[in-house]
């Protein structure tokens, strides 16, 4: 049916347009001479040359691999799983109704000594700090002169006091235990499981 | 203007510089210098002349060795009610532990088993938890930790022996040794005069090497903590002696090494011993920087 619509059309049309567009369709092309402008569709390389498969393929191949690409990229950016704080999360074994200790009430004079022990512990703990600050400051303000004085007697002796000291850090020392450590003591091989759990970003 | 403006000028300089008593001849040469206009031109030239002359003071570097306590101090009598105060507490506000459990339910199936209408078949089948209890499991540990003698955290013997470093492990201790200065023996923090072309660091260094006893510390930096400007008795004193400055610096006894000779005159004092040995002035001045806390 198209075919005699062609027909029809090509006695329209002006020849030069029929003969461009007859090598464009292919086998269409073969069989009639008239090929009908609007179901012309032609892009420029089928225009020009026949169907190559060279350099302009493989562009277009790997074109279509990047864009696959960034589509399984999009796909796959995911946020990191956030590593859980384990200590923040309370375990079940905690909130079991079974383990909740028996209540003893506290009499009143035992409260009462508790508060008035808080209260004299503050007292205690307070003087003991303005104790420190002081000793501190004082320490400090005896470097302090003994510098000046340093300074007024030599110079060159000032700068060498001045300049960092590099074999310092790092400095280490052991606290102190509550019982002072035994001589010869032979302690027994402590073998433990490391359970704590690993988790890779 | 210029020349009555120098002249105040140095005067006010002089009368900065008495503390140090220079002898009276300097000052005509800083007033002859001080005629020109700007006070700044005659504290320059003060400098100058400073560092040509050298300071009548002698130098010497003096190290402050400390050994930092071992065991932890015993609890004031308002810290030990307070501890235990805080451990009832928190005992009140816990849950029961997983042993605590366990005793209860030992406690129950006692009961159970001791009650007349007790049948066998009842019971769970867990016969094999039933050959250790829970008390047998405390008993242990209770004799395990008596079978462990730990070292005794006071040893009166020891504490009294002002010498050794072993005492009163629970402060820290300073190093103090006899040295004769001029004709005096003193006790003071070991000291060494300063030489030409060495830092007050090195100088402290090598008064700690000359102790008889091997000791190893660790200076903590450059920086001198405390100064003490000694000054000889009037007669002594010459035009370029007039007494010594002591720096001293501080370090952290690392390792002891053997034990010193009996002889030898080394103490090992806690803060409040010090007054017994030092002499007042010298004390004043090395109290603010030993640190007793």
């Amino acid at each position: 049916m198209s075919l005699a619509f062609s027909r029809c059309i090509c006695r329209v049309l002006p020849q030069h347009i029929v003969q461009r567009s007859s090598l464009a369709e292919g086998h269409a092309a073969r069989t009639a001479l008239y090929v009908p402008a609007m179901t012309l569709r032609t892009t420029a390389p089928l225009r020009a040359e026949p169907k190559k498969k060279k350099k302009v393929d493989p562009k277009r191949e790997q074109m279509m691999r990047e864009r696959l690409k960034k589509k399984l990229k999009k796909l796959e950016k995911v946020p990191p799983e956030l590593i859980p704080i384990e200590d923040f999360i309370t375990p079940t074994k905690c909130l079991d109704e079974e383990r909740t200790r028996p209540i003893s009430a506290i009499s009143f004079e035992e409260s009462e000594r508790r508060a008035l022990l808080l209260k004299e512990w503050s007292r205690y703990k307070q003087k003991q700090h303005m104790a420190e600050m002081k000793a501190v400051e004082s320490a400090l303000e005896s470097q302090r002169e003994a510098l000046e004085e340093l300074k007024i007697t030599s110079e060159e002796l000032y700068q060498a006091a001045l300049k960092p000291d590099f074999t310092l850090l790092p400095f280490t020392h052991e606290g102190p235990a509550y019982t002072p450590p035994k001589s010869k003591y032979e302690a027994p091989d402590g073998k433990y499981t490391d359970t704590t759990r690993v988790y890779t970003q | 203007m210029a020349a009555p403006c120098g002249r105040m000028v140095s005067r006010s300089v002089i009368q900065f510089f008495c503390t140090f008593s220079r002898p009276k001849s300097r000052n005509v040469g800083f007033r002859q210098f001080g005629i020109s206009s700007a006070c700044r031109v005659t504290l320059k030239t003060k400098s100058v002349s400073e560092t040509a002359s050298p300071s009548p003071y002698g130098l010497a570097a003096a190290v402050y060795l400390q050994r930092l306590p071992v065991i932890s101090a015993d609890c004031s009598p308002i810290e030990q009610s307070f501890k235990d105060m805080m451990h009832q507490i928190e005992l009140e506000k816990s849950l029961l532990s997983d042993h605590e459990l366990r005793l209860i339910e030992d406690a129950e199936r006692l009961k159970r088993k001791q009650a007349d209408d007790y049948d066998s078949d009842e019971e769970d089948s867990h016969m094999d938890q039933d050959i250790v209890l829970t008390q047998d499991l405390e008993d242990s540990w209770e004799q395990k930790f008596r079978s462990f003698q730990p070292a005794p955290r006071v040893r009166d013997d020891v504490d009294k022996d002002m010498s050794s470093v072993q005492r009163c492990l629970a402060d820290s201790l300073v190093l103090v040794s006899e040295q004769t200065v001029g004709d005096q023996k003193l006790w003071l923090l070991p000291q060494m005069q300063w030489q030409e072309g060495e830092t007050l660091r090195q100088t402290a260094e090598r008064a700690l090497a000359s102790l008889p006893v091997g000791l190893k510390a660790t200076f903590l930096g450059n920086a001198p903590c405390g100064v003490y400007t000694y000054k000889l008795p009037k007669p002594l004193r010459t035009e370029s002696s007039l007494g010594t400055k002591v720096f001293f610096f501080k370090a952290i006894l690392s390792d002891s090494g053997p034990s010193a000779p009996p002889n030898s005159a080394l103490l090992w004092l806690k803060k409040s011993e010090l007054q017994g040995y030092l002499k007042p002035a010298y004390l004043m001045k090395v109290e603010r920087f030993i640190l007793d806390l």
